[in-house]
């Protein structure tokens, strides 16, 4: 049990710094997702922390110690790798015995403790098998038990379902969840799924280009992203921008003007904003729907997927906006229609990106459709 | 220019095309595939079968001509003599002894060569693979010595080893006594032995360093996340991870330790006595070097070497297979 | 090579038209005998229009070793300088017939031509024309044996006299070796006699192995170990590998060394006035005084279609003003014995090859008839190779002398089994 604490950690390859002074606090228990895009140094960050690179600048703390010049062994950590990184010419049994037996666990506790992980992985007939005579969730499991068995203070996991297909992705992400569960120990885990950090985080780090962007709990990165780059990383499909001028403000939030002079209104606190200023207006595809006095837009596509259906649209700007509507639509391809765009919905972003604060939150305010 | 060339080109597969349609046509596509190998069989008949047949004809024969017909056929003679041992395990007790020192050298030097070979290729291989300095020069060290010819390899040891050496003039320089190296019979198979490992080890090195990187970085990751100390990672993860590689390296070191020649010839000539004459310079001795020729003998010899080689090669088969397997 | 390819298409295309006989001759020379030849053979070409003789020169291991197998399949040329009469006897032409004057030549080459009457050659056959007969014996660096102070044996000093003498001329100058003898047989085989050897028995037939070989070969062992003789030379190498001690002498690292008359050329050539040297003669033995004669020389190939040609030039490299004029230029001992009773005027030679020369060519009429036999034995390559393979297993102390001359009896007679 462990919380882990980032204090200004950089991480530098040669003259190339790629994790640039992240300071970050993962409290006992939470389960913390960092997500970005690619090359943005999620891993870079995990394995630091795991003592498989060495760490340029900070101090890494667990536990309240600091542990930068630790070893990995020496950390008390668990790492799944997304390859797996099994030992292929060890059975399952011996895969999980391994890290055990480096320590000289007693063989009794040592079977006890695989035994157990294998029950609770469902392993158990597999114990005899090599890695190559697994599939791809099990290898996973295995990966998990090897991981499981040794009772770290903190589990590790760096893209550990994305070698796996979508149904398999969905049914592991629910068996890690339920693992954090029943063992509660603190879990970073990397991934470039907002997906999967929506749904398994207690809190998310969303990286950019070696930087934390935003850290919290995932319902406010959804209702108050600080900026268009998280504002537009969290959440599918991804949310709508369209840019716009302040033509005036008041309690209730902004008043703002399309390019065609279109008048629209967002119910932030547009206080640091003055008259003329260009902003963009955010809108998530799911908070639009048709309205007959609504936005006016070309439908260029559309998808029925019989539940839902997307629309894919087109200002008079030319800016494409995506909606997402439940149930079905009349809409057709190349028609005409009319789109809510409602103030308690919106977001606003400055032209530097980032957000005003929101004064209403539609999404809390009960059925969002009229 | 180019046109002519493409026409020509393409006329001579033209020419072909209507015989070749007729041959298929006659001979079924099945048959037809022989067409196509005979020209390699012959080659190979002609190069490589006819000339073992030939040297199982020469091994039943005595004489020291060398027209099949002029030769006398005498069946396993041969053979009875390389054979006639009072004990194998004491030369001194066979017919033919100096037979017997060469296979007892051979399996000496192939044992210590192709031992203490793999041992310092592995180690070698270790250091190479590991993040040290002047990594590529250290790798270039290693395999320098397997692009020169054997002869070169070995004219640079025996200016090196020779009585007015420069081993001599080091030792000599450092004021500790000077030996004859290559006149004393132990010291003069140390040095055979050293040399081929010395000639022939960046090859290994090489194949062995291949089977470290195709070790997957990640494993060794996982294995420092379970604490695993550096012994017990080269015991448990490393070595068995290249142990088909090590298969390979060694049936194929074996092979060649057992048909070393060259090199050898050239810094000892099997010298002093038959202290460092092995197998082939043997058959090379009796065969070609000492008159009469004893072209016979010299089939029977290799013969018999010939099917130690086919029992190794075998192994290498099947250890290459196993790797394909496990790879 | 490509000459003779030019020349051979040139015959052929001729070959038609004329009665063009191209005569083939392949050489080896260790100075420069095919070039003299060459030139001679000019004059013979003069006298008899219509024949061409192509010379190829060769190395000397190409004469060792292809040219048998060539002759073996029925190939090669139709004349060569060889110096295993015994091993190629059944392929040499016998020109006896074919010559105008073979008694001429028995005369004069009475002794050499007896050397390749063996086997199923006419006893009284003419094989061989001898152009370079030699004769081994020892070589002394005289510039030694005075900085040492130590006189040197005189003319029919003995083998123990030599090695006495040597040792304190090594031990006084501070070089490395006192004797050396080449690593052949052939070498070992003229001691051997000297100290009372056989090496024949009564039907002829070599090796024995008597005590007077066997007390040699104690000696020759007994040397290595208290290094009176060189090791490097005779344990440096294995087998029946040739190897030689010319180096060390011209390098004046070697008091004395046991070698042959072919050497005179390459030591005037390399040793210059470096220092002095002196050839010793045969050196003698308890029993002889005796050294190994040997030669090249000149050989009709019976395989050739122009047999007649062939002893034309044959009955040409005999004459006496030919040998006379070729030797000059290419300084080797004549085996005709006319010139050795009168002597060549050998052209542009220092004072020490002449008296080498004159000291070597004094030797060869003490040779035992042994010598003689045994040069002219069938299978004395038999004898040259397992000498050295199996002596120097017992100077390395792989076999005890006994058994190491056990074997080496056993060897020969394996080898001449083998062969008949
Ligand atoms: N060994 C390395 N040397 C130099 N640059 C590296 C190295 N490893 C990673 N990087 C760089 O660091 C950045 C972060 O990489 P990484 O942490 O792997 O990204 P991701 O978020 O996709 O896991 C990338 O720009 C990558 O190119
Ligand atoms: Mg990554």
């Amino acid at each position: 049990m462990a919380e882990v604490e980032l204090r200004g950690i950089v991480k530098e390859y040669g003259a190339v710094r790629v994790v640039h002074g992240v300071d970050l606090t993962i409290e006992d228990g939470t389960f913390c997702v960092f997500v970005g895009p690619s090359g943005c140094g999620k891993s870079t960050l995990l394995r630091m922390i795991a003592g498989l690179e060495d760490i340029s600048g900070g101090d890494l703390l667990i536990g309240g110690e600091r542990v930068n010049d630790q070893r990995a062994a020496e950390r008390g950590l668990a790492m799944v790798f997304q390859t797996y990184a099994l030992y292929p010419h060890m059975s399952v049994r011996q895969n999980l015995a391994f890290g055990l037996e480096n320590i000289r666990m007693p063989k009794s506790e040592i079977a006890a403790r695989v035994d157990e992980a294998a029950r609770m992985l469902k392993l158990e007939p597999y114990l005899d098998r090599k890695p190559r005579a697994l599939s791809g969730g099990q290898r996973q499991r295995v990966a998990i038990g090897r991981a499981v068995v040794r009772e770290p203070k903190v589990f590790l996991f760096d893209e550990p379902l994305s070698n796996l297909d979508a149904e398999l992705r969905v049914s592991m992400r629910g068996e890690i969840a339920a693992l954090h569960r029943r063992v509660g120990n603190t879990m970073i885990y990397v991934t470039h799924d907002q997906v999967e950090a929506m749904t398994m985080a207690d809190k998310i780090v969303v990286l950019r280009d070696g930087r934390i962007e935003q850290a919290g709990a995932p319902i406010d990165l959804y209702n108050r992203p600080v900026n268009t780059f998280v504002a537009g990383f969290i959440g599918s499909p991804r949310m709508n921008f369209l840019p716009c001028k302040v033509t005036g403000h008041d309690a209730d939030g902004l008043t703002l003007q399309d390019a065609q002079g279109r008048p629209l209104r967002a119910a932030v606190d547009g206080r640091t904003v003055g008259e003329g200023d260009t902003v963009e207006l955010g809108i998530r595809p799911e908070h639009m729907h048709p309205d007959p006095e609504g936005y006016p837009v070309q439908v260029e596509n559309v998808e029925q997927l019989g539940g839902e259906s997307y629309l894919y649209v087109r200002t008079e700007t030319g800016v494409a906006l995506t909606a997402h509507l439940s149930g079905q639509t009349g809409l057709a391809r190349g028609g005409r229609a009319f789109l809510a765009i409602r103030p308690e919905f919106a977001h606003v972003f400055r032209k530097d990106g980032t957000a005003l604060p929101r004064l209403r939150l539609g999404e809390l305010e009960g059925d969002t459709r009229t | 220019m180019a046109a002519i060339v493409r026409a020509l080109y393409e006329g001579a597969f033209n020419l072909f095309e209507k015989p070749m349609q007729m041959l298929q046509y006659s001979l079924g596509a099945h048959r037809m595939a022989w067409v196509f190998l005979l020209p390699n069989l012959l080659i190979f008949g002609l190069f490589t079968y006819l000339p073992i047949l030939l040297n199982v004809w020469y091994a039943g024969t005595s004489g020291d001509r060398i027209l099949l017909g002029e030769r006398d056929w005498t069946g396993a003679a041969n053979f009875a003599t390389l054979l006639d041992c009072g004990s194998y395990l004491d030369p001194n007790t066979c017919r033919r002894d100096l037979f017997w020192r060469a296979v007892h050298n051979t399996g000496w030097f192939v044992v210590l060569q192709v031992g203490f070979m793999i041992l310092l290729s592995l180690i070698a291989a270790l250091i190479l693979n590991r993040n040290i300095p002047l990594k590529g020069f250290f790798r270039a060290v290693f395999f320098y010595p397997v692009l020169l010819s054997p002869v070169v390899v070995a004219l640079i040891w025996k200016w090196i080893l020779q009585r007015n050496g420069v081993l001599n003039a080091g030792l000599d320089w450092a004021g500790m006594p000077t030996v004859n190296w290559l006149l004393d019979p132990s010291w003069a198979f140390f040095w055979i032995v050293f040399v081929s490992i010395w000639a022939n080890m960046g090859f290994y090195v090489l194949i062995l360093l291949a089977g470290l990187q195709s070790i997957p970085s990640d494993v060794y990751e996982a294995a420092e996340m379970d604490g695993t100390p550096a012994w017990r990672s080269l015991l448990r993860i490393t070595l068995p991870l290249l142990t088909p590689t090590l298969l390979v390296v060694m049936v194929l070191s074996l092979i060649r330790a057992v048909q070393a020649f060259d090199e050898i010839y050239v810094l000892t000539g099997g010298g002093p006595g038959s202290a460092t004459t092995l197998l082939i310079q043997y058959i090379y001795d009796v065969g070609f070097a000492t008159r009469p020729r004893q072209f016979g003998l010299a089939a029977a010899a290799s013969l018999l070497m010939a099917g130690v080689l086919l029992v190794l090669t075998l192994l290498q088969l099947a250890a290459t297979r196993k790797r394909a397997e496990d790879g | 090579m490509r000459k003779t390819l030019a020349v051979s298409a040139l015959a052929l295309m001729a070959a038609g038209a004329t009665q063009a006989q191209e005569l083939r001759f392949m050489c080896y020379q260790d100075g420069a005998e095919c070039d003299a030849w060459a030139e001679a053979f000019q004059s013979f070409e003069a006298e008899n229009p219509g024949t061409t003789v192509v010379v190829d020169v060769v190395p000397y291991q190409a004469i060792i070793e292809s040219l048998p197998i060539q002759l073996e399949v029925g190939e090669g040329p139709d004349l060569a300088r060889i110096t295993d009469y015994g091993g190629l006897a059944r392929f040499l032409l016998d020109v006896r017939p074919m010559v105008s004057d073979p008694d001429l030549i028995e005369a004069r080459y009475g002794p050499s031509l007896a050397w390749a009457r063996v086997g199923d050659n006419a006893p009284d056959g003419i094989y061989n024309i001898v152009d370079q007969l030699t004769a081994t014996g020892g070589f002394a660096n005289a510039t030694l044996f005075e900085q040492a102070g130590v006189e040197m044996p005189g003319p029919g000093a003995s083998w123990a006299d030599w090695a006495e003498a040597s040792r304190a001329v090594r031990d006084a100058t501070g070089v490395d070796f006192a004797m050396a003898i080449d690593r052949t047989g052939h070498r070992f085989a003229a001691p051997a006699m000297s100290f009372g050897a056989a090496l024949f028995n009564d039907e002829g037939e070599a090796l024995v192995i008597d005590d007077g070989f066997r007390s040699f070969s104690e000696q020759f062992v007994a040397w290595h170990e208290d290094g009176t003789l060189a090791r490097d030379v005779w344990a440096g190498a294995g087998g029946g590998t040739y190897q030689d001690a010319a180096g060390e002498f011209i390098n004046a690292n070697l008091v004395m060394y046991y070698s042959g008359s072919w050497q005179i050329g390459r030591f005037g050539r390399d040793i210059g006035d470096a220092f002095d040297w002196v050839a010793t003669g045969a050196v003698c033995g308890p029993a002889a005084c005796t050294g190994m004669p040997g030669g090249a020389g000149i050989v009709g190939l019976n395989r050739t279609e122009h047999p007649e040609a062939v002893a034309k030039l044959m009955e040409f490299v005999a004459r006496d003003d030919i040998q006379a004029q070729v030797l000059a230029q290419t300084r080797n001992l004549p085996a005709n014995a006319e010139l050795q009773a009168n002597g060549i005027a050998y052209q542009d030679v220092t004072p020490e090859v002449a008296a080498a020369l004159t000291a070597f060519a004094a030797s060869v009429p003490d040779f035992s008839d042994t010598a003689y036999a045994l040069q002219g034995y069938q299978f004395n390559r038999a004898v040259y190779t397992n000498i050295p393979a199996r002596l120097t297993q017992a100077i390395v102390g792989e076999l005890s002398l006994d058994d190491a001359l056990a074997r080496l009896e056993q060897d020969v007679a394996d080898a001449i089994a083998e062969a008949r």
